[in-house]
């Protein structure tokens, strides 16, 4: 009862075998790597929204979105409006003097 | 207890040379990687369905009270979107009569759905904040979302306040959400918000800097101007009123689609947009938020206009001036609202203009993140399917228990009743069988103990070919009623068979050539024949050498598994083994279904079955018992369990066209043999379940809950075992093995099982079975029985 002399069903499981292996070790390469989040680069720079024309990942968004910024690095930007704008207006009577100052500098 | 293993018995054991010969190839061999492997593979599975559950690794802490002194003023009093770009913080709010609809902590199968399509139906976008842990487990739900138009940001993979948490942790949340959304929706995102958030003055100093961190990185946090509160369940007009802003300010709200019981947050929403339409607001994304104010601001620059009307960042309507002046940025925002297809290619940049804040995610993270997704479905399937599995196993378990306590007791009170009585007392002689191959050290103790029996018997020794003189020994001690036969190895089948055909009397009682028998052990074995229905009886076998912690062990699986369970097919008539060390047949009925064979390696199985099959009764006597001595090693254990689990399942496999036949055959196929497949294939094979689900409750759900629901599983067999115990008027204190016994068993038993499953399936042959005799191929030599 069961003996197979021919040795074709060993053969048939031994390639199962080896393929659920295949698959358990790749099941938990998959986990390791999602759970270490590796692979995942997301640099700043890819990121940004709005980043005028940079990011090419947008296709057919015209706008150069920004909020009073020229088209131009950001990289570049901040020395010029680092004064400037990191002050978000928050309502104050000088908001008026910065708030025009901040839209010249940009425009 | 000697060490060395005598050579006795049919089976004969290796040397010690072979033995570890042995242990180091069963250890490369492929199918122990293998196993290893699977094992791997089940406790990430285990692992990961935890984690997505939160029950590993999850921290339920909440930072409550903390001072904000260090978060910059200007934040506090911002508007609810902080983006950090060029390494400077700023704020951007909601500008009027616009409302930017949040939805925290789905997906969720029941109530996101219904939010999606009550923001279809009134032709508004929302901003969706996920969780990675349900955007795996609902992939298709957050890939409707965004086909849908709407934005989805990024609120952790398992919903823990960040402040707490390292660096390390707080890029793995992150990293990981943003795989599962890749792998969902093929996008990736850069919004954000924390979880335990709200308005922006919540902010404190434990959370800034990880604000600040994430803004390096690029994320875009978002918070709350006004809280529904909706998860608090306060009703539907309450809910209505506290998302609604003062005035005409435009709002950044929120609202829960998961988490909890929210139907009153879908009845909410629809009266909510309508309640704000009729106001005259309309409703955007988060990204649609920045790009309206950014349009502001660009009128407001291009027309020189003063700061409050456009600079960005303000808080108050600056926002009032750019809606009615901005023409082509109201323009492409009103027209932004509600374009149901929202193909981020589209030719509106308006679609894409909505979902500013998603990036089509290629390579790496795609492929990554759809492998994760992968994983993810297999875990969902798998943990239920094996909570399947331990249900099964549990009650199995518990039926078997009720069935043996209830069956073992009927069978015990019938059978030994004052009055009961099989039929006239049976006084003819019967025949004893004993069959040996190399027993010199036993076959004395064998015959002296048959030489005081009380009953008049025939002994014929059956000497299969033995090498240590076993036939002299028993010739030498001159016993009147004992008969050598001698002949070639053979095997235990065939030496059976030939004391059967040279037996003179109608009964035959088969015994193995180191049992040892009572005086009256016979007499009461027999006295079954007295029904003309009984075909065959089991005796009692006991084990001998019970003093070693193997020997115990097996002393309480003989007393509570076989002689218990024998209690139960007795009476059921579907006994599937008589035990080869006692068992006693009718003559005529062992030649009916051709004698002993050797087809299987469990030949006693074989033929009970076959007994069966042909109508007669199998009965169980439990006053005749038999002292055998139990394999003491670890090693021969296993050897002997293989063989068993092997030999039964190619017996069940020969017997199996009585499923579907006629008469006590079809009773035994249709009712003995399922039995015997639960209790002694399937319950094995799920029993470990048992342990696997302890041991991760224990560590990551409730420990003294798990322990508890263990001891009650082990309680209730070692109730069973005292039953069992008492029923053969065995001692209690061998009870104190139970344990260690039924833990240590169970993931034996279910390695032995898987073994002879594998070696069934792929067909190999055991050392000790025997070649089909073709004349081509002699016997091997020393190839044992």
């Amino acid at each position: 009862m069961f003996v197979d002399t021919s040795g074709r069903r060993s053969k048939v499981l031994r390639r199962i075998g080896l393929l659920v292996g295949t698959v358990c070790l790749g099941y938990t390469a998959v986990l390791a790597m999602a759970f270490m989040g590796w692979g995942t680069s997301l640099d700043p720079s890819s990121l940004l929204p709005f980043d005028s024309g940079q990011s090419a990942q947008r296709p057919g968004f015209g706008q150069q979105g920004g909020l009073g910024r020229q088209a131009g690095r950001p990289t570049a930007t901040p020395s010029a409006t680092s004064g400037s704008s990191s002050t978000s207006v928050t309502g104050s009577s000088s908001t008026a003097a910065s708030g025009s100052s901040a839209a010249a500098t940009a425009g | 207890m000697t060490t060395s293993t005598p050579s006795r018995g049919r089976r004969r054991a290796p040397t010690r040379i072979e033995r570890a010969a042995g242990r180091a190839a069963a250890l490369q061999k492929p199918r122990v990687i293998l196993a290893l492997l699977l094992l791997l593979a089940l406790t990430c599975v285990m692992l990961l369905d935890g984690y997505l559950r939160a029950e590993v690794g999850g921290d339920e802490r909440v930072r409550s009270g903390a001072s904000s002194s260090k978060v910059p003023d200007k934040i506090l009093n911002g508007g609810p979107i902080l983006t950090f770009r060029g390494g400077q913080a700023r704020t951007v709010s909601v500008p009027d009569k616009t409302i930017a609809l949040t939805f925290d902590d789905g997906p969720n199968p029941t109530w996101t759905p219904q939010v999606l399509k009550i923001l279809e139906e009134n032709d508004v976008p929302g901003t969706f904040f996920l969780v990675g842990s349900m955007i795996s487990r609902y992939p298709d739900i957050v890939k409707t979302m965004v086909e849908d138009g709407n934005e989805v940001g990024v609120h952790t993979f398992t919903h823990v306040d960040l402040s707490y948490q390292s660096d390390a942790r707080i890029d793995r949340e992150m990293e990981q959400t943003e795989l599962a959304l890749a792998g969902a929706a093929g996008i990736t995102t850069t919004l954000f918000r924390a979880p335990y958030s709200s308005e922006t003055d919540a902010i404190d100093n434990y959370s800034w800097p990880v604000y600040q961190k994430l803004g390096e990185e690029g994320y875009t946090s978002v918070f709350v101007d006004t809280d529904s509160d909706d998860w608090k369940r306060p009703g539907v007009s309450d809910i209505v009123k506290w998302a609604t802003p003062k005035g005409s300010k435009g709002a950044s709200v929120l609202f829960h689609d998961a988490g909890g019981e929210r139907s009153q947050t879908i009845k909410a929403l629809p009266e909510y947009i309508k309640k704000m339409k009729a106001k005259g607001y309309t409703f955007t994304t988060i990204s649609g938020v920045m790009e309206k104010q950014g349009a502001a601001s660009r009128q407001a620059a291009g027309t020189g206009a003063a700061g409050s009307a456009g600079a960005s960042g303000t808080q108050t309507a600056g926002a009032s001036g750019a809606s009615g002046a901005s023409g082509s940025g109201a323009a492409a925002t009103a027209g932004g609202q509600g374009t149901a297809p929202g193909a981020s290619g589209g030719a509106g940049s308006t679609g894409s203009a909505l979902q500013a804040a998603h990036h089509k995610a290629t390579g790496t993270i795609l492929y990554e993140g759809k492998a994760l997704l992968a994983a993810v479905a297999i875990a969902e399937w798998a943990v239920p399917a094996l909570s399947v599995g331990l249900m099964i196993v549990g009650v199995a378990v518990i039926g078997r228990f009720g069935m043996m306590l209830i069956l073992a007791r009927r069978h015990y009170r019938q059978r030994n009743r004052r009055r009961f009585t099989w039929g006239p007392a049976v006084t003819e002689p019967v025949s004893v069988i004993v069959p040996a191959y190399n027993e010199k050290e036993c076959i004395a103790n064998t015959l002296k103990s048959l030489a005081q029996s009380t009953h008049p018997i025939e002994i014929i020794v059956v000497d299969d070919g033995s090498t240590d003189d076993t036939a002299e020994i028993a010739e030498s001690l001159g016993y009147p009623n004992v008969r050598v036969i001698r002949q070639d190895n053979a095997g235990k089948p065939a030496a059976l068979n030939n004391g059967v055909r040279n037996a003179r009397y109608p009964i035959v009682v088969m015994m193995d050539g180191d049992t040892v028998f009572e005086p009256d052990t016979v007499h009461r074995l027999v006295q079954p024949f007295a029904d003309p229905g009984v075909g065959a009886v089991a005796g009692n076998a006991k084990v001998g050498n019970r003093d070693t912690i193997i020997g115990a062990w097996q002393h309480i699986e003989y007393v509570m598994g076989f002689n218990l369970d024998r209690r139960m097919y007795d009476l059921l008539r579907c006994m599937p083994t008589i035990p080869g060390a006692i068992g006693a047949f009718r003559r005529d009925a062992v030649l009916e279904v051709g004698g002993m064979s050797h087809d299987t390696l469990a030949e006693d199985t074989d033929i009970t079955i076959a007994m069966h099959r042909a109508g007669w009764r199998v009965v169980y006597e439990e006053h005749a018992k038999a002292w055998t001595e139990a394999p003491g090693s670890l090693a021969q254990l296993w050897s002997q369990r293989y063989r068993w689990s092997y030999g039964t399942m190619q017996a069940l496999w020969k017997h199996r066209k009585s499923l579907t036949d006629k008469g006590p055959s079809g009773r035994f196929g249709r009712v003995g043999m399922p039995l015997v497949v639960i209790f002694q294939v399937v319950t094995p094979v799920f029993a470990p379940l048992i342990d696997v689900f302890t041991l991760y409750s224990m560590i990551f759900i409730d420990f003294r809950a798990a322990l508890l629901a263990w001891l009650a599983v082990l309680a209730l067999q070692l109730t069973c075992a005292a039953y069992a115990f008492r029923l053969d008027r065995e001692k209690y204190r061998y009870l104190l093995m139970m344990p260690l016994q039924q833990l240590a068993y169970r993931q034996m038993m279910y390695l032995v099982l898987i073994h002879s499953c594998v070696t069934a399936l792929t067909g190999g042959r055991l050392r000790w079975q025997k070649l089909k005799r073709t004349g081509e191929v002699g016997t091997p030599a020393g190839a044992g029985r």
